[in-house]
């Protein structure tokens, strides 16, 4: 191991000598300071600073999500092993891998002594205090993984004062405040393995990477997203030789390993013979191509558009063909099947093709240029096409771009930009789960400050002049875009009001014409009816969806763009 | 011996640091440039010592010169001086005395809290906010520390707001947050005249008269909103999630408006020669003092409004703005009839002013304010007065404002009455009229010494005629000392205290220390003070709810300011109270915590709450008045009365005695290691 570790340095730009990839390897950080304290005063800050933070929000609002964990809690501590999958008493079965399901039967024992109830299985909907405060609390120590990781980040790295920006950047990210800690997921605990599983891939000890990511993936599910990269990062830097023969001792080692790991997951459920059940439960495809809410890819750009085509073709009679069933299934904001009116339906087999597609394009690069920095372009690409193009895709899975696209924001202006844009319109397309005015107070001015506090200062440090017309008027663009995210955001939440407004004014008949004029109104008068009202509801909704899908899109193409004209220089015949 | 070297020069030098002492009030540095006069400064080998603030009896140019001079530099802080606090060139003209070094000496005492800051990197090393502002300054984000710090306040006043609350859910008579509720709908549904008579036994509005105008305002906006929120009776208890937001919507909007632009004028007025830095950190401080975010956000009420308007007054009073000053002090009474804590400092302070000023102008200055003062009340009360209504009708906001029907205490407040009750049950042995003529007295004699500190300073430094007026006054350092006692002499002996009143003497604690070096003896009091009001108030907010917060938001803050009792001066007073204080308060909440109290006694926690808070608050009167004491000594001198001649031959001759205009600032004396000034003068007398 010790031996592949030093010929597959990551970062090695020079293929002349020894002397100079020395040079550019990143520190190895000190062994055991898992166990020491070596933090720095401004990292205790942070700590103070979120704790307090995370601490004052156990009062805030909570989605199913936190019912869904409670549940778990009463399933493990109360059920054997083998009726974990198969219990129905809650509407919310556990649906996590088995990792997780230990993991909750973790914390579920020291749940029984805070609160015999929590555990109780029948007791459904148990929101006391004690549950509340215990939950919340678990979610904030299990963070701390995430802060240990990025503490590590910070270490070893080449430029530390900028990796400790990008690093408190992560631990305080919006992202993780409201999935997290308003929401209720335990994202920050699990984007902690996976940034360790990063760090071992930019430290150079890959096999460690590769059972963190197996560990990662038996927590939770949707990081397979991301395993096409690992798959292609491993085979080729790890399992294969520079030239291309393959190392059989290394393919083994890691093969074994990460079997070992999913035999220690799904051990006893191999034993009972409950693998056909477990599995059906972690992979439900009975649902439709767009989340209750859009989330903000591909597919909701698509959507809109056919509302638009709708709306044309009604208003203008043009020859389209019109799917009546579409018409009147609108996704306004409910679970189902979505019916596309004009455009054709899009089937799962189509997501998939696509996701495929623009993943291997990033692979193929990768498989040409094997390094640290290539992965994790590879890595947040891959993630990002899931995003775009898979099927039904929740907006939390953004997270999944977000966090390793941030580890890259100070590699150059270019990427810079595209971490900026990318942060904004995903943390953006994250408020719609947050829906409580009380708590919408906290995530809009947490966010603007956390947005101040990365761009500002990093900013200085990688501006570039835009060079030609193009750039200019990309950039232009850009901030134009991101201008519209204040807008957008008064729009959202002065709408409600709005609409009472216009609801009572409509109710005295010599103003019902108003809608007509609107170009915002999603439904024409003829279909919608009397619902009119109702699905306008959702046209904030459906306007953040489009809005954030529009800059997400975009920065995809960007990030792509790059990656596919980056030089990883000599990496290809030094590797 | 003159009295214009009653404060002697630190003698030679003893210490490096102290070749940076300089005195910026000396009158060659008026007639010299800049540069020069910089240069010379530092190559002075004596040190010289800053003077008291004397009346000028100089030749008329020089004053102008150098008033005009010290104006340039005190009031554009912004200028080309380099921010850093290490720099060689930073020139002080405040005798922020916040220093506990060098007390008799005030330049040289900003001198030292600047030498400070050079070994201070150390120093800053425990102070998150510090750490932070330089972090900011560094990244050259300094123009964002100001509206990052609002910002972030406004996050965490968000937060502390999506908790529970005064009485929530808690039918049939709730709390708090449903009287202020209450006063909207009772406003925007009842005429004027029966605001302070309809259906008082359901929270009837016991405030005065400017609280039930902005109640008014919030009810109708509400009304515009969402009827059902302010419906007449049918919304009482009403608890939906938007009006819940609401609510809190008008306090963190109200304390936007008001108490926020008030701390950020003070910290940019009464410290206006210090570092950007410097200014930023006592913003920061202020802003997330944590009694105040637990009270007004948590618990529910609008004190932020009657404290702002009364640090408007205070700022207006370092601008010499007497007059907008008295009016935005009755509009802090008018708001709430708790700033008459303050009331006798105020009233001393511009009492002490017109004396200041001698008997023409301050004559003037008098008949003025007693003008404004009565027709701001006037005017406040005018819906209760002829022609708009009978004369009788101003009974019933004055009856309701002050309820001296009640009991002397009512709850387990930290204060002498309820602490002395263990022992001594006050309402077996005396009526109740006897005590509240008895709590009246003692009251009076405990804010009484601060009162005559004003008149006697203002009566040794008065001017005569003739004689114009300085740029800054000379008692103006004393009014934050003052305003404590007062405060806090009220809160220990009047009636009818509530714990949540322990909120008005924080705001002078707080202002005091916000541009105080950490390991100063005033950093130690006001930190200590502020904890244990947040401790003393700990029985009200747990019925509220508030436990996390309270805990999140005290660790932070303190955290926040790097306070720590260890790095007090090592074995001094304030360290061995503080970690008493925190020992036992400590202890008792690991009591609570593992033990329920026995039935014999219910409040068991809450009493021995109040005898662990009240000793703390009774030291705390004790040197507030103390160090109001010794900053009326640094001004004027120790009770030695000086003939008027002598001054005036020393203020014209003496080109090393200063111009006396001095730039305001905080906690002038600290006398801890105060040289005896008898044998400071003798020296003196014998050089010259």
């Amino acid at each position: 191991m010790e031996a592949t570790d030093f010929t597959a340095r990551p970062t090695a730009r020079s293929p002349s000598g020894s002397h100079t990839a020395a040079e550019f390897q990143y520190p190895t950080p000190r062994r055991k300071s898992w166990l020491s304290w070596d933090l720095e005063s401004s990292e205790y800050d942070l700590l103070f600073l979120s704790t307090s933070l995370k601490l004052l929000l156990f009062p805030s609002y909570r989605s199913t999500d936190f019912e869904v964990h409670r549940n778990w809690l009463a399933i493990t501590y109360t059920l054997p092993i083998s009726e974990w999958y198969y219990d129905t008493t809650s509407e919310w079965t556990l649906d996590y891998p088995p990792f997780f399901a230990y993991f909750e039967k973790l914390l579920s024992i020291p749940a029984a002594f805070v609160d015999p109830k929590i555990v109780d299985l029948n007791n459904l909907n148990y929101d006391a205090w004690s549950v509340i405060a215990y939950q919340r609390t678990t979610v904030i120590l299990s963070e701390l993984v995430l802060g240990a990781v990025l503490l590590r980040f910070i270490r070893g790295s080449v430029d530390p004062s900028t990796q400790r920006i990008i690093s408190a950047s992560l631990f305080l990210h919006p992202g993780f405040l409201i999935v997290d800690h308003m929401h209720f997921q335990y994202n920050g605990f699990m984007f902690g393995i996976m940034l360790w599983s990063i760090l071992m891939a930019r430290n150079g000890n890959k096999l460690a990477s590769g059972i963190l990511f197996a560990v990662l993936l038996n927590f939770k599910h949707i990081y397979m997203y991301l395993a096409p990269a690992y798959f292609v990062y491993l085979l080729r830097a790890f399992c294969t030789s520079p030239s291309g023969k393959l190392e059989i001792k290394n393919f083994l080692s890691l093969a074994n390993a990460v079997i070992a790991v999913f035999i220690l997951s799904f051990g006893p459920f191999i034993v009972m013979g409950q693998i056909p059940q477990v599995l059906s439960r972690l992979f439900p495809f009975t649902r439709g191509l767009n989340h209750a809410y859009w989330a903000p890819n591909a597919w909701a750009l698509v959507t809109a558009a056919d509302r638009v085509l709708l709306r044309y073709a009604t208003r203008t009679g043009a020859d389209l063909p019109i799917n009546l069933s579409g018409v009147a299934s609108t996704s306004r904001g409910l679970v189902g099947d979505t019916i596309f009116a004009v455009l054709p339906n899009v089937k799962p087999i189509h997501t998939f093709i696509a996701t495929i597609a623009f993943q291997s394009i990033a692979l193929i690069k990768l498989w040409l240029n094997p390094t640290y920095k290539s992965f994790l372009t590879a890595l947040t690409l891959c993630g990002y096409a899931s995003y775009l193009f898979g099927w039904h895709v929740h907006e939390k899975a953004i997270l999944l771009v977000l966090v390793p696209l941030s580890l890259l924001a100070a590699e150059r202006h270019a990427y810079f930009r595209t971490f900026i844009l990318v942060s904004v319109a995903g943390v953006f397309s994250l408020f719609p789960l947050i829906f409580t005015p009380g708590e919408s107070m906290v995530k809009v001015p947490y966010s603007v400050l956390w947005i101040i506090f990365v761009y500002v200062p990093l900013t200085r440090r990688v501006y570039e002049f835009p060079r030609s017309l193009s750039f200019a008027i990309i950039d232009t663009l850009e901030k134009i875009y991101l201008a519209g995210f204040p807008l957008l955001q008064l729009l959202v939440a002065l709408f409600p009001t709005f609409i009472k407004r216009r609801q009572s004014s409509v109710a005295i008949p010599t103003e019902t014409c108003v809608s007509s004029s609107d170009f915002t109104c999603p439904e024409p008068d003829p279909y919608s009816g009397p619902a009119g009202m109702a699905g306008m509801e959702f046209l904030p909704l459906m306007l953040t969806s489009v809005y954030c899908a529009i800059g997400l899109v975009w920065g995809f193409c960007r990030l792509m763009f790059l990656y596919l004209n980056e030089t990883y220089q000599g990496a290809s015949n030094h590797i | 011996m003159d009295e214009l070297s009653a404060l002697p020069p630190e003698g030679p030098r003893k210490d490096p640091r102290r070749i940076r002492t300089i005195s910026v009030n000396s009158m060659r540095s008026v007639q010299a440039s800049a540069v020069a006069r910089s240069h010379i400064d530092y190559e002075k080998p004596e040190i010289l010592a800053p003077t008291p603030r004397q009346p000028i009896t100089g030749s008329r140019h020089l004053i102008e010169h150098g008033a005009q001079w010290l104006n340039t530099v005190s009031h554009s802080p912004e200028s080309s001086r380099p921010v850093s606090p290490t720099s060689p060139h930073r020139r002080s003209s405040t005798l922020s005395g916040l220093s506990v070094r060098f007390p008799t000496s005030m330049s040289s005492l900003h001198a030292a809290v600047d030498a400070a800051v050079g070994p201070a990197d150390k120093e800053a090393e425990h102070a998150m906010a510090k750490r932070w502002i330089r972090w900011m300054h560094k990244r050259g984000m300094k123009a964002w520390v100001i509206p990052c710090s609002l910002l972030a306040s406004a996050c965490i006043k968000f937060c502390v707001g999506l908790g529970s609350y005064s009485g929530k859910g808690t039918p049939p008579i709730f709390g708090d947050y449903e009287a202020q509720r209450h006063w909207m709908e009772l406003t925007i549904h009842m005429p004027i005249r029966r605001w302070y008579t309809y259906d008082l036994q359901y929270w009837g509005l016991d405030y005065p008269p400017l609280t039930a105008y902005v109640s008014w305002l919030c009810g109708i906006v509400a009304h515009r909103l969402e009827p059902s929120w302010v419906a007449l009776d049918k919304s009482r208890g009403i608890e939906t999630e938007a009006s819940k937001v609401f609510m809190r919507l008008t306090v963190v909007l109200l304390d936007a408006v008001i108490y926020v632009p008030a701390l950020v004028m003070f910290t940019r007025i009464w410290e206006p020669s210090r570092s950007k830095r410097t200014q930023n950190l006592a913003l920061a401080t202020l802003l997330f003092q944590p009694a105040l975010l637990l009270i007004d956000f948590g618990h529910f009420q609008y004190n932020s409004v009657m404290l702002g308007f009364t640090l408007f007054a205070i700022n207006a009073f370092a601008l010499e703005q007497d007059l907008f000053g008295a009016f935005c002090f009755v509009l802090s009474l008018g708001f709430k009839q708790m700033a008459l804590y303050y009331a006798p400092a105020i009233g001393g302070y511009l009492l002490a002013k017109c004396i200041y000023l001698g008997s023409v102008n301050g004559g003037k200055l008098f008949l003025r304010l007693a003008f404004i003062t009565s027709l701001t009340f006037l005017v406040l009360f005018i819906p209760f007065l002829p022609p708009f209504a009978p004369l009788s009708a101003i009974y019933d906001p004055i009856s309701r404002i002050f309820p001296f029907g009640r009991g002397l205490f009512e709850d387990k407040v930290a204060n002498f009455w309820c602490a002395s009750n263990v022992v001594f049950k006050w309402k077996n042995w005396a009526s109740s009229t006897f005590l509240i003529k008895l709590s009246a007295a003692l009251t009076a004699l405990g804010f009484l010494p601060s009162v005559i500190v004003f008149c006697r300073v203002a009566w040794q430094t008065r001017l005569f005629d003739g004689q114009k007026p300085s740029l800054h006054t000379p008692i103006l350092p004393l009014l934050p000392y003052a305003l404590l006692s007062c405060s806090m002499s009220f809160f220990l002996f009047s009636f009818q205290v509530h714990e949540k009143t322990i909120l008005l003497p924080m705001l002078p604690v707080t202002l005091l220390l916000s541009h105080a070096p950490l390991d100063s003896t005033i950093f130690g009091w006001g930190v200590l003070a502020n904890n244990v009001a947040v401790f003393s108030m700990w029985p009200l907010l747990k019925r509220d709810g508030l436990g996390v917060p309270y805990i999140a938001l005290t660790i932070l803050w303190n955290r926040f300011l790097g306070y720590n009792p260890l790095r007090l001066p090592s074995r001094s007073f304030i360290q061995l109270l503080s970690i008493a204080a925190y020992a036992a308060a400590f202890g008792l909440h690991v009591l609570e915590f593992l033990i329920t109290p026995p039935a014999r006694y219910p409040d068991l926690f809450a009493v021995l709450n109040v005898l662990i808070s009240t000793p703390i608050f009774v030291l705390l009167w004790l040197w507030s008045i103390k160090c109001g004491v010794e900053a009326s000594w640094a001004i004027v001198g120790l009770g030695s009365t000086t003939s008027r001649p002598n001054r005036t031959s020393v203020a014209s001759d003496d080109e090393k005695t200063a111009v006396h205009s001095r730039p305001v600032s905080l906690g002038v004396a600290q006398g801890r290691r105060r040289v005896p000034f008898g044998t400071e003068n003798d020296s003196k007398t014998d050089e010259t």
